[in-house]
Formats: structure tokens, C-alpha cells, sequence
């Protein structure tokens, strides 16, 4: 979120708003990354197990992770115009879980939520926190379309760098010294 | 028989340890921002400068554009050629490195299970270990997924195991 890592708290939802998937949407889509007939052949997919035409669950996932990136936009106006200095997300390291759940049709209305779940500080980069985050989708008729379980990361506000790291980054600079430190800690 | 599926591969054909060398994509700085605009507008997958000063270090593919460019790589080389119902979803995916403009990724797919589906007996799922690198041959992404693939003959009784 972008919020600091110290204020984002627990079990809290986050409503990233909805979107309605049309039939041409679902095909360009699926044309450029997920060519199987059951996305981008109405005709053919009355043959699949869905009877008809589906999105591709990575299209469902894309649009939710746009929903969650214009929260986070949002989050920061947000706090902003409370006077307040927004946090800073980092890219996402990956994600745990995936499921899908129902099909996505032609006219159907998707709506996304965020909590997170967990955070702790990053082990891997000084200065970082790692959310835990749980995405749901949800279609009109109130039915899951995919739970996602997130991994992200936002910076920490208070953070003060150890002295020895403070060192070894001052080093690092030096070009000979960076180099034998960047092989012997890469 | 499903007409669509019928000259392809089905649960049957598979086996556990078969790899599928996907293709290749290079990733341009057009394509980065195309996708970005779209589904990830963060200005590190948008802006040179942003990106420079960001984590990543410079103009990266979004993640889930990496994952959606694995996914037709996968698609060309096997999902089309078997009778697949449509994925499941996927576990532990993993971004080990971002990818960079001008870098080329490919990879491989390895079928890691297969086992009949509980609740639809006629159906099989098939489990893919999905690992992909660049042109320096450095890991960028992990993945495992799981998809739905028609049986040729779903009246073959259930071996013990996979009833469980």
C-alpha cells in the first residue's frame, strides 16, 4: 500500500472498485497471451466444459492488479490532501497462491478487494517491509472468481541503517574496494 | 468428443518428467509500456528516469506482463496442442530478477504431476513447473501451474491413489 510500512494495519479491506469484462476485451486479450478457443472463439467454446466464451484468468488478474495500482494512486491523493507524506511500494517479489474459482463471462461485473493479511520487516533489503496481501474477485451474482494470496513490498519510515551496512555502502562507492566487496557479497 | 480437442494430446498421452522447451520473446521498451499502461501503470514501468531511481533499477517489464508473455510461450508449445479445459491457477510464482528492455526470455515447461480430478473423475489435472531465464541465462521467473485436461476416455476406473 502506499502507506509506511509502521501504518499499514491488519485484516483491514481494501475496496479497489470493479470492472465489467465485454466479449472483445476478452479476445484481444487472449489473442495476444492466452490463445485457447474457449477465450477467443465464441463459436468453438460452446464446445469447452464453460459452453461458451471465458476470459482468460490472467486477464481477470491483470485488471485486478490495475484495480489494486490505482488504489494505491488513490491511497496517496488521499493522504496527501490530509497533509500527510504517502509511504512508498516497491515491485512485488511473487505470489503464493492463486486460485480460480469461477469463470469470467462476456457482461460480467467483477469486483476486487484487498486486506493484508501479515507484514514483517525484509530480511533481503534493508530499509523494506513485506505485506502479505489477499486479493479476492468477485463476480455480480456475489460468487468468488479468484482468491490470490500477494506478496508485496513498502518501505519502512523509521528505519535507520546499521553502521556496519552505513560502512559497506560507503565502501562499495570506492570503485577498486566496490568490486572485490560486490564478488565477495554477491 | 469434443471436436475442438479431439487429434490432441489427452490425460492419457502425458507424463510426469515430459519438458517442453518454449520459445522465445524479446521484450521492448514499447511492449513494457503498452502492457504498463494497461494493467500496471506504476511510473517504474513507464518512465527511464523513475525506473532508475526505483528498485528495480531501471525500464522493467511488470511482472505480470512476464507471467502473460511465459503464458502464450507456454501456449504455443503446449497448452494448445493438448486438450486442455482451462487452468486451475498457480503456486509460488516467483520474480527472481526483472526483465530489462532489450532482453530476451525463454524457458522450459516440465510436468511435475498428473492425477484425476476428485470431484470430476472425467477430468485430469496436469501440474507444470514453469521456469523461466534471460539471454545471460539468469532465472527471472518460477512458476507452478495447475491445468484442466480432458480424459479420452473418462470411463477408465480411478486408480486407487488418486481417489484419496
Amino acid at each position: 500500500m502506499t502507506r509506511w510500512f509502521e501504518d499499514i494495519t491488519l485484516d483491514e479491506a481494501f475496496p479497489l472498485g470493479s470492472h465489467t469484462f465485454t466479449e472483445a476485451e476478452i479476445i484481444r486479450f487472449a489473442q495476444m497471451y492466452d490463445p485457447q478457443y474457449f477465450h477467443i472463439d465464441p463459436e468453438a467454446a460452446k464446445h469447452s466444459q464453460f459452453g461458451g466464451l471465458v476470459a482468460s484468468g490472467w486477464h481477470t488478474v491483470s485488471i485486478g492488479h490495475r484495480h489494486m495500482v490505482d488504489a494505491l494512486f488513490a491511497e496517496e491523493a488521499r493522504l496527501r490532501g490530509l497533509g500527510k507524506e504517502p509511504g512508498v511500494s516497491g515491485p512485488s517479489p511473487g505470489v503464493n497462491r492463486m486460485d480460480f474459482k469461477a469463470p469470467v463471462r462476456p457482461g460480467d461485473t467483477i469486483t476486487y478487494t484487498l486486506v493484508v493479511t501479515g507484514k514483517r520487516p525484509s530480511n533481503s533489503i534493508p530499509g523494506w517491509g513485506l505485506l502479505f496481501n489477499t486479493l479476492e474477485a468477485t463476480n455480480q451474482r456475489g460468487e468468488l472468481v479468484y482468491h490470490a494470496e500477494l506478496v508485496g513490498f513498502s518501505k519502512l519510515r523509521d528505519y535507520k541503517m546499521p553502521l556496519r551496512l552505513r560502512v559497506l555502502m560507503a565502501l562499495t562507492r570506492l570503485p577498486v574496494l566496490g568490486k572485490v566487496l560486490a564478488n565477495r557479497t554477491g | 468428443m469434443n471436436p475442438i480437442t479431439a487429434s490432441r494430446r489427452h490425460f492419457e498421452d502425458l507424463s510426469v518428467g515430459e519438458i517442453t522447451t518454449l520459445g522465445s520473446t524479446t521484450v521492448t521498451k514499447e511492449m513494457i509500456v503498452t502492457f504498463a499502461r494497461e494493467f500496471d501503470p506504476f511510473p517504474f514501468h513507464l518512465d527511464e528516469e523513475a525506473a532508475k531511481k526505483s528498485l528495480l533499477g531501471g525500464l522493467a517489464s511488470s511482472g505480470w506482463q512476464t507471467a502473460a508473455l511465459t503464458l502464450r510461450m507456454l501456449g504455443d508449445r503446449f497448452l494448445n496442442t493438448i486438450a486442455s479445459m482451462g487452468g486451475l491457477g498457480f503456486s509460488e510464482l516467483k520474480w527472481k530478477k526483472p526483465v530489462m528492455v532489450g532482453d530476451t526470455i525463454s524457458g522450459t515447461a516440465t510436468i511435475s504431476a498428473l492425477r484425476r480430478s476428485r470431484s470430476h473423475p472425467e477430468r485430469g489435472i496436469v501440474t507444470i513447473d514453469i521456469a523461466i531465464g534471460n539471454q545471460r541465462g539468469e532465472p527471472v521467473m518460477t512458476m507452478r501451474l495447475a491445468n484442466l485436461i480432458e480424459l479420452r476416455d473418462p470411463s477408465a476406473p480411478m486408480p486407487l491413489e488418486a481417489a484419496e
